[in-house]
């Protein structure tokens, strides 16, 4: 059984949230890797065959889009949409309610760091 | 002295990763892995001087400009192709992997999971049908000719079904394996 899309449930993998982060500007595929690199100082690097997977997955899900340049190497520029946009921000808010539960709990817990 | 070799290819749905090492064991006797042969049952190997490669593997049909782009950028060279669908790269030890994260990890299995069980499901269910009119048939209301006829049918298309089943269920093993890790 193939497993359900997190896309189509409507979240963003790891991956997805940053490639579509760096394309709130226009850029072609070297420079989503290189952007991503430098966003998280190095802690994250995506694989080529992951970019481009992802990349086609965002595309068929219009949440990026190809644009046409006059690139003389023919390469080709993506940039997120507006669903796209709208859906990273419902996925910042998704993954910063996450952090917040996470503080409440431990706040409270005898985990909690503040003496 | 001899400066192309031929080793067999031990069926990459089965032991793709222990290709890929033994390829840079190969590397590192001066033996670089240059093309598919023999239809796809073997590789071609070239003497060159030794070095350290990783090799890593991605399923992409039809693989455009783009694809092979990322690749190069990320440091990874095409080493060789088959049929524009199996696509093996090279690169130098300590190049970060091709697949990063999970879930495109299991989309390379599961995609080429779903082919193979494309392609095997229809042998499956002939094989089904010849021997289970055989077995119901024969020796009752079919004349001999027919039950040596469905026979004969019957064991024609085991030998697809295996280059396509086991496949399928190699890739459904790993595909598993990827999923618990």
């Amino acid at each position: 059984m193939p497993r359900a899309d997190t896309l189509e449930m409507g979240e963003l993998t790891d991956s997805a949230y940053y490639i579509l982060l760096s394309l709130l500007e226009a850029k072609h595929g070297y420079s989503i890797m290189r952007s991503i690199e430098e966003m998280t100082s190095g802690t994250l690097s995506i694989g080529p065959a992951s970019m481009y997977t992802t990349i086609k997955k965002l595309g068929k899900a219009n949440l990026i889009k190809e644009i046409k340049t006059k690139d003389t190497q023919n390469k080709k520029t993506y940039v997120a949409t507006e669903s796209g946009i709208s859906l990273l921000k419902k996925e910042i808010q998704r993954r910063r309610d996450m952090v917040r539960h996470a503080e409440e709990i431990f706040k409270t817990s005898k985990w909690s760091d503040a003496k | 002295m001899k400066t192309v070799k031929y080793v067999y290819n031990s069926g990459l749905a089965f032991s793709e990763k222990k290709d890929m090492q033994r390829f840079s064991q190969y590397a590192k006797e001066g033996w670089f892995l240059e093309s598919f042969a023999y239809l796809g049952f073997g590789y071609k190997l070239r003497k060159g001087t030794s070095k350290e490669l990783i090799y890593n593997l991605d399923y992409r049909k039809d693989a455009d400009e783009e694809y092979f782009h990322f690749f190069e950028a990320a440091g990874w060279a095409l080493v060789c192709s088959f049929g524009n669908e199996i696509h093996i790269f090279s690169a130098p030890v300590g190049t970060k992997p091709i697949y990063t994260d999970q879930p495109t990890l299991e989309e390379k299995y599961e995609l080429e999971k779903n082919k193979m069980g494309k392609y095997a499901l229809p042998f499956f269910i002939s094989c089904c049908v010849f021997f289970l009119l055989y077995a119901v048939g024969s020796g009752t209301w079919l004349p001999l000719w027919a039950s040596n006829i469905l026979l004969v049918l019957g064991t024609i298309t085991i030998i697809p079904l295996i280059f396509t089943g086991l496949p399928y269920l190699a890739h459904w093993k790993k595909l598993n394996k990827v999923r618990k890790s």
